[in-house]
């Protein structure tokens, strides 16, 4: 049950991505709706987060398009933002709180031009509405996972874009942050925004969102939550490998085939 | 006395020759490892923060074979032919270990090794080669192997400092864009930020300060001037540009001292003597630096085992009193260890430590110390209270939220007591609703 829609915010066309030339997602054709709360869910290994990385042109493409407001994801960048994984950066690393979330405003300044009060501010208020204030001069290595979480969703807000896009920020945070957050995307989707959110908890899912995608190596279904979430779309995902497909994929990497001729 | 003084005087003058740089010579050469010191020192920062340290060892090996070959063909040793040859292997064998981690299944170490060891033993290869080939122009060539920083004279001087001054503005103009690739790349290609050519600007910036630093102290220990200042810095501080600024200054000191050495001592290599120095300067930050240091983190341990003892007293106190209903009675030592098995100089020591901060105080009853009585000031009386409400607070938490059995809370109550802050202990007064008993059936004290 995959429903497409007439005027998408997300267009993925034939979408195929391989590691190493294993597919690990195979001919996505996906639409996302303008002002959605988007629950991107699957097993392990069923692609979400390749499926999110492809779209921000992180991962090349085996074939296929992408269009983020019917347009090329180059010229509509500054709408876009992205929370990458936490486990994706060295927490070590020596910057305060208050200096990660002004890395969401370089994307706006040009190269070798300087932060402003402006985007300072912004850094700021974002701090403040994931609930940070007051840590700002806080080495990032003193957080908590929650703070981090936090910390890359103030850097995702101070971009101030219409679409997001979330690797898993519900992993390893604690319960009185995930509401945090959860409260904060149902703002941003007040606002008319679009969030897209990887996400593996299927009890909260179904609060969470109002739109669910789900994968397993390829799109199983689409649609809004109380359609999608069924038993038996529910067994298609998770239910058993889907041998064949895993199996074919291993062959093509083992034995240098081509994916595409 | 005067005869100290005057056997010092040949040396305070020295001393001070060198630090006025009235000699030419010596200008020249502290100049120019000062400058090779801090440029490789910035750009080290970098290549250490993006976890490339060994990367910048294989790019300083790889230089050798650039510099001979290069004089191989312009047949004399023009620093600008030499300069080019060197950045072209050093740059190329960068681009062989991302060649070899993205296109086999051999992974980085491996390439970085396979690449070092091929790029340097052509380099000896050619080495030799050029020795024995009669040319007169080759001699000091063998100088880049463990650097020759007396030849850093005249014309090329000129040519290190203008790279090296080139290097450090391209980073500081950088330096928003380089921090960015370092910390978090994806996010920086996702922001639109032009990472390739980022990642080729480090690449190169790289190259060239090694490049730039071999004439000093050759290819086998450029890696330690490139990374030994990062690693050294990192520890004092927490803060992106003062770690910066911190390894240029270590880098720079090391320069300084190398040439002083090798001023006073004229058979000391000045490149060996910066790169000791500079790994000492590593080693004492190491042990040394506030907070992250050995000795720091070991004294803060110590510490804390110390005050682990104090409260473990002042608890035994406060079960003495519950049991005299009288909270300010004296013990013996004796007394005190019958409550708990404490061993003897372990209470001792900590009896005095606490009377010096004024939690106890000490009656001296008869000749023997061991008849000496102990009692609680009203302060000792408050901790001990406190210590002991603790403990029972995280019983009842373990029992009630963690469904551990009672008989199994009190081992890992006894280190929480220590560890719980003022404001954990609020929320778990106020979350457990000041509960009377504790699982054993025992009061809990508040105040």
């Amino acid at each position: 049950m995959i429903t497409q829609i007439a005027q998408p915010i997300v267009e993925v066309h034939d979408l195929t991505v391989s590691y190493h030339r294993k597919p690990v997602l195979w001919g996505v054709d996906l639409t996302l709706p303008q002002g959605a709360l988007v629950g991107v869910m699957g097993p392990n290994g069923a692609g979400k987060s390749t499926l999110i990385k492809a779209i921000m042109g992180l991962l090349p493409l085996q074939s296929g398009f992408v269009k983020l407001f019917d347009q090329d994801l180059n010229q509509v960048r500054s709408r876009v933002s992205y929370v990458p994984q936490r486990e994706s950066v060295d927490w070590d690393f020596p910057v305060s709180v208050f200096d990660v979330v002004l890395m969401g405003r370089y994307g706006k300044l040009g190269l070798f031009q300087r932060p402003r009060q402006s985007d300072k501010e912004i850094a700021l208020d974002s701090l403040r509405k994931v609930g940070m204030e007051g840590f700002q001069n806080r080495q990032i290595s003193q957080l908590s996972g929650g703070q981090q979480q936090r910390v890359f969703l103030a850097r995702a807000l101070a971009q101030k874009a219409d679409l997001y896009f979330m690797d898993e920020p519900f992993t390893g945070v604690d319960a009185a942050t995930e509401n945090a957050i959860v409260e904060l995307l149902r703002e941003i989707k007040e606002q008319g925004k679009t969030v897209i959110v990887v996400h593996h908890d299927l009890q909260t899912a179904k609060e969470y969102f109002d739109w669910i995608v789900f994968l397993n190596l390829h799109l199983v279904a689409s649609g809004k939550t109380e359609d999608v979430f069924t038993a038996e779309l529910l067994h298609e995902t998770y239910g058993g490998k889907l041998s064949v497909l895993s199996e074919l994929a291993t062959l093509l990497r083992k034995n240098e085939y081509p994916s595409r001729e | 006395m005067l005869l100290l003084l005057y056997s010092l005087n040949p040396m305070t003058d020295a001393l001070l020759k060198f630090f006025t740089l009235q000699d030419a010579n010596v200008r020249y050469v502290v100049l120019g490892t000062v400058l090779l010191a801090i440029s490789s020192a910035v750009v080290g920062c970098f290549t250490f923060l993006k976890k490339k340290s060994l990367a910048g060892d294989a790019v300083a090996h790889a230089v050798l074979p650039g510099i001979c070959l290069a004089f191989l063909l312009a047949g004399n040793k023009n620093p600008w032919a030499l300069l080019a040859g060197s950045f072209i292997t050093g740059w190329l064998s960068l681009v062989c270990i991302d060649f070899i981690t993205s296109k086999t299944k051999l992974k980085e170490d491996t390439a970085i090794g396979l690449v070092l060891s091929i790029f340097f033993g052509v380099g000896i290869l050619l080495l030799t080669a050029i020795q024995h080939g009669g040319n007169a122009e080759q001699a000091g060539l063998e100088g880049f192997i463990f650097g020759k920083a007396a030849a850093l004279i005249g014309a090329d001087l000129v040519l290190f400092m203008v790279l090296s001054a080139l290097l450090l503005c391209t980073v500081a103009l950088f330096f928003k864009e380089l921090t960015l690739i370092a910390f978090d790349e994806q996010y920086a290609k996702v922001i639109g930020f032009p990472v390739r050519w980022l990642e080729l600007l480090l690449t190169t910036l790289t190259v060239l300060a090694v490049v730039v630093g071999i004439q000093a102290v050759g290819v086998v220990l450029m890696a330690a001037m490139l990374i030994t200042p990062a690693a050294a810095a990192r520890f004092w501080t927490d803060k992106l540009q003062v770690m910066v600024v911190l390894a240029a200054l270590l880098g720079a000191l090391a320069a300084v001292g190398g040439c002083l050495v090798s001023y006073l001592h004229t058979n000391m290599p000045t490149g060996a003597w910066i790169v000791f120095l500079v790994s000492l300067l590593a080693v004492f930050s190491f042990l040394f630096a506030p907070k992250k240091g050995l000795i720091a983190r070991h004294y803060k341990q110590k510490q804390h085992k110390l005050r682990f003892a104090e409260e473990n007293i002042l608890k035994t106190f406060y079960h003495l009193g519950e049991k005299q209903k009288d909270f300010f009675h004296s013990y013996t030592l004796n007394e005190i260890v019958e409550k708990r098995k404490f061993e003897s100089t372990y209470l001792q020591k900590g009896l005095e430590r606490l009377k010096k901060q004024g939690y106890v105080v000490q009656q001296k009853v008869g000749a023997n110390p061991a008849q000496y009585l102990w009692q609680f000031t009203t302060e000792g009386y408050e901790r001990g209270l406190r210590v002991t409400k603790l403990h029972r607070l995280w019983e009842i938490y373990l029992t009630k939220y963690l469904r551990i059995a009672p008989d199994h809370v009190h081992e890992d109550a006894e280190t929480m007591e220590h560890i719980i802050t003022p404001e954990l202990e609020k929320t778990l007064e106020t979350w457990l609703n000041y509960p009377k008993n504790d699982p054993h059936n025992t009061e809990i004290p508040y105040r």
